[in-house]
């Protein structure tokens, strides 16, 4: 290996190495504030190795590993949401019994197999980073020690996401045996055009590993495990959940169609625009039945995730991959702000040491007069994630429509056009039900609505610093537009 | 020859996963299911990747399914236990995976003495495998460590709340 190569592996052999020096200090040093401390400045060094990478970008490491800016693009956007994260659970676990510390190891080894994820070339990689993902969730998801519902939210993720890990093992299997090669690389010349007799084994690989992903994504009719799941699961991990796992799968998803040019397959393209439409619906219509902030918010997830598959789609039906990755890559960021700080209002509002999060929309009655700050937050992020205009959702949402009605031209893209008109107008009566609970005045006997919430130090300058970003990038787009299309233009598109 | 071979280990191999799934009790289950592992074993020699099959045997036949039947078996103390333990050693419940179990090792036998060229035409070497793990897949390794070590720290914690839990329990 050489010294450049090592240079541009620099991001994960830091990332590595914090996790191996956290993983030595803790026996030694039981002390939630310092192993916080340590993961975070361990993440903020790993960010200045990534734009350190920068010049180097693009190259390719091994058959494995791809560092190029799309890679380091979404590295970046995972070691800022873990940062988050961090901070927020440092708050949610302080006052808890029992020893916590493994939280932090759990979540940078979570962090590190996405961000493997983004940068993997090969199915090798692909499932390795997906694994460490997953696996790491399973014990995050049950961290605390509390009652039944959150060892039910991490078994029923641990055996869905199982199923789901294996029925991508074995589209990658077919497709290894139809195409003889592993790295997507190879598959540039290959992969449709001259796979001639095997056509079939490719085909049906390709739809079971989207079906693996589809799960992982929790798209409809693959998201009945997601709002047990979100809301079983602490608060800090459900962010991380919704934000950092999605993303770095979805980014792994848009490089592969783009490297393997797999959009050819239009059966392929067509069953996906239909989980699209699904999503969208589905994910719309059940939340406005839900009584939980963080089922609404699980549901929302569900048609954001939606939302981004029309980009994915339309992009290309309206003639190019460069608009679906714009789009896509615009709206991801959108998403990761927005809902790392909706589920962090959660987060803070379930500080402490109770049985259970908070997250009955009835809880939220009278947050304006209790807590101005955390409610204009929190209304900031819902106006965000419904896409209101001064707001970085607006931005995502109207990169989203820009793709869709260029592709709503071409044969079914008018289909999913609708679908997220529709699905955009229902989302706007949940996302204000909250906003309505929140200006209530609440009833006097109820004792969790009236109770004081503290605002801790650290989750109040993620939530500042998350409003701000999010009202900075819808009034001011053109920096992280720029950004996202300098990555763009270096790929081979 | 070397066809018919393939297709009775991988007969076994369908037929004892069926089974593993559909038995209701467990120890039958894993039986079965260890015969499973070792037909694939054998699919694995046969089609020239000996390494793999070795490995098949060892960490998943060997080590973590006869891990499995000890704890179930660990499970059933006692006089409960003991009558269960008569009732699995029944012989409708073993003489079906012992003779698939033979079976797959005629085939081996079968395939090793064979005079003429070895079946499988050309065979993945150990050496090979090392080569390619630490030559150009050297980063999976270094990962799939790291997923190692998620998986240890997952199960410590979730393990030390239950031990802690039942240590409760009995100082109440």
């Amino acid at each position: 290996m050489s010294n450049t190569e090592l240079v541009a592996l620099l991001p994960l052999i830091s990332f590595a190495t914090v996790i191996t020096i956290v993983l030595l200090a803790i026996p030694f040093w039981r002390n939630l504030k310092g192993i916080c401390a340590l993961s975070v400045v361990g993440l903020l060094i790993s960010l200045a190795t990534i734009l350190w990478t920068t010049r180097i970008v693009p190259i390719q490491v091994t058959p494995l590993v791809l560092i190029d800016q799309y890679a380091l693009l979404f590295m970046t956007l995972i070691c800022l949401a873990t940062v988050a994260v961090a901070l927020l659970a440092y708050d949610y676990l302080k006052e808890r019994e029992g020893q916590q510390e493994e939280f932090y190891l759990l979540l940078l080894l979570a962090a590190l197999g996405a961000i493997v994820l983004v940068c993997s070339s090969h199915f090798a990689s692909f499932l390795l980073g997906l694994e460490l993902l997953g696996i790491s969730l399973y014990a995050l998801i049950s961290f605390p020690i509390r009652g039944q519902a959150t060892l039910e939210a991490a078994l029923k993720y641990l055996i869905l996401s199982g199923v789901a890990s294996a029925f991508l093992l074995f589209g990658t299997a077919l497709i290894f045996a139809a195409l003889g090669t592993l790295s997507f690389n190879e598959m540039v010349q290959g992969f449709y055009v001259d796979v001639g007799s095997n056509r079939l084994y490719v085909m049906v690989g390709s739809a079971l590993m989207l079906a693996g992903i589809c799960f992982k994504l929790s798209l409809v009719p693959f998201h009945m495990w997601t709002p047990d799941v979100y809301e079983g699961a602490p608060a800090p991990v459900t962010a991380f959940v919704a934000t950092v796992s999605k993303g770095a799968i979805f980014a792994i998803l848009l490089r592969f169609f783009i490297w393997t040019d797999a959009y050819q397959y239009e059966s392929i393209l067509f069953g996906l625009g239909i989980i699209a439409v699904l999503s969208m619906l589905a994910g719309n219509l059940l939340a406005l039945m839900q009584s939980s902030v963080k089922r609404i918010l699980a549901y929302s997830s569900i048609a954001h995730l939606g939302y981004l598959l029309v980009a994915f789609i339309a992009g290309r039906l309206a003639g190019g991959a460069a608009l679906a990755v714009e789009a896509a890559s615009y709206f991801l960021v959108a998403y990761f702000i927005t809902t790392l700080g909706a589920f962090g209002v959660v987060s803070i509002m379930s500080n402490g040491n109770r049985e259970r999060d908070l997250d009955d929309i009835a809880s939220y009655e009278g947050l304006f007069s209790r807590r101005p700050f955390l409610a204009t937050a929190f209304t900031a992020m819902l106006l965000s994630l419904a896409g209101i205009p001064l707001t970085v959702g607006f931005v995502g949402k109207f990169y989203i429509f820009a793709a869709g009605v260029q592709g709503a031209l071409a044969s079914y893209g008018w289909s999913l056009l609708v679908a997220l008109i529709i699905g955009s107008g229902i989302g706007l009566y949940y996302y204000l039900r909250i906003v309505f609970a929140m200006t209530k005045r609440p009833a006097a006997t109820d004792s969790a609505a009236t109770e004081w919430i503290t605002i801790p130090v650290a989750g109040g300058w993620v939530m500042l610093t998350l409003t701000g970003t999010l009202l900075a990038l819808g009034v001011y787009p053109t920096p992280l537009i720029e950004l996202i299309n300098s990555m763009v233009r270096s790929l081979p598109l | 020859m070397e066809l018919i071979l393939f297709y009775l280990a991988a007969a076994i191999s369908l037929g004892t996963t069926l089974m593993a799934i559909t038995r209701t009790n467990a120890a039958h289950a894993l039986i079965y299911f260890i015969i499973s592992l070792l037909a694939s074993a054998v699919i694995f020699f046969l089609v020239g990747a000996p390494f793999a099959a070795v490995l098949e045997v060892i960490v998943y036949a060997g080590a973590i399914m006869v891990l499995f039947v000890f704890v179930i078996m660990m499970l059933n103390l006692g006089e409960a236990g003991q009558r269960q333990e008569q009732a699995w050693l029944s012989l409708s419940a073993w003489i079906v995976p012992a003779i698939l179990a033979a079976i797959l090792l005629a085939e081996m036998v079968l395939v090793l003495s064979s005079s003429e060229t070895p079946i499988p035409a050309q065979s993945v070497t150990p050496k090979q495998v090392g080569e390619s793990l630490f030559g150009p897949y050297i980063l999976a390794v270094e990962i799939a460590s790291m997923l190692l070590l998620a998986g240890l720290v997952g199960a410590y914690h979730l393990g030390r709340r239950y031990l802690e839990e039942t240590r409760e329990d009995e100082g109440e």
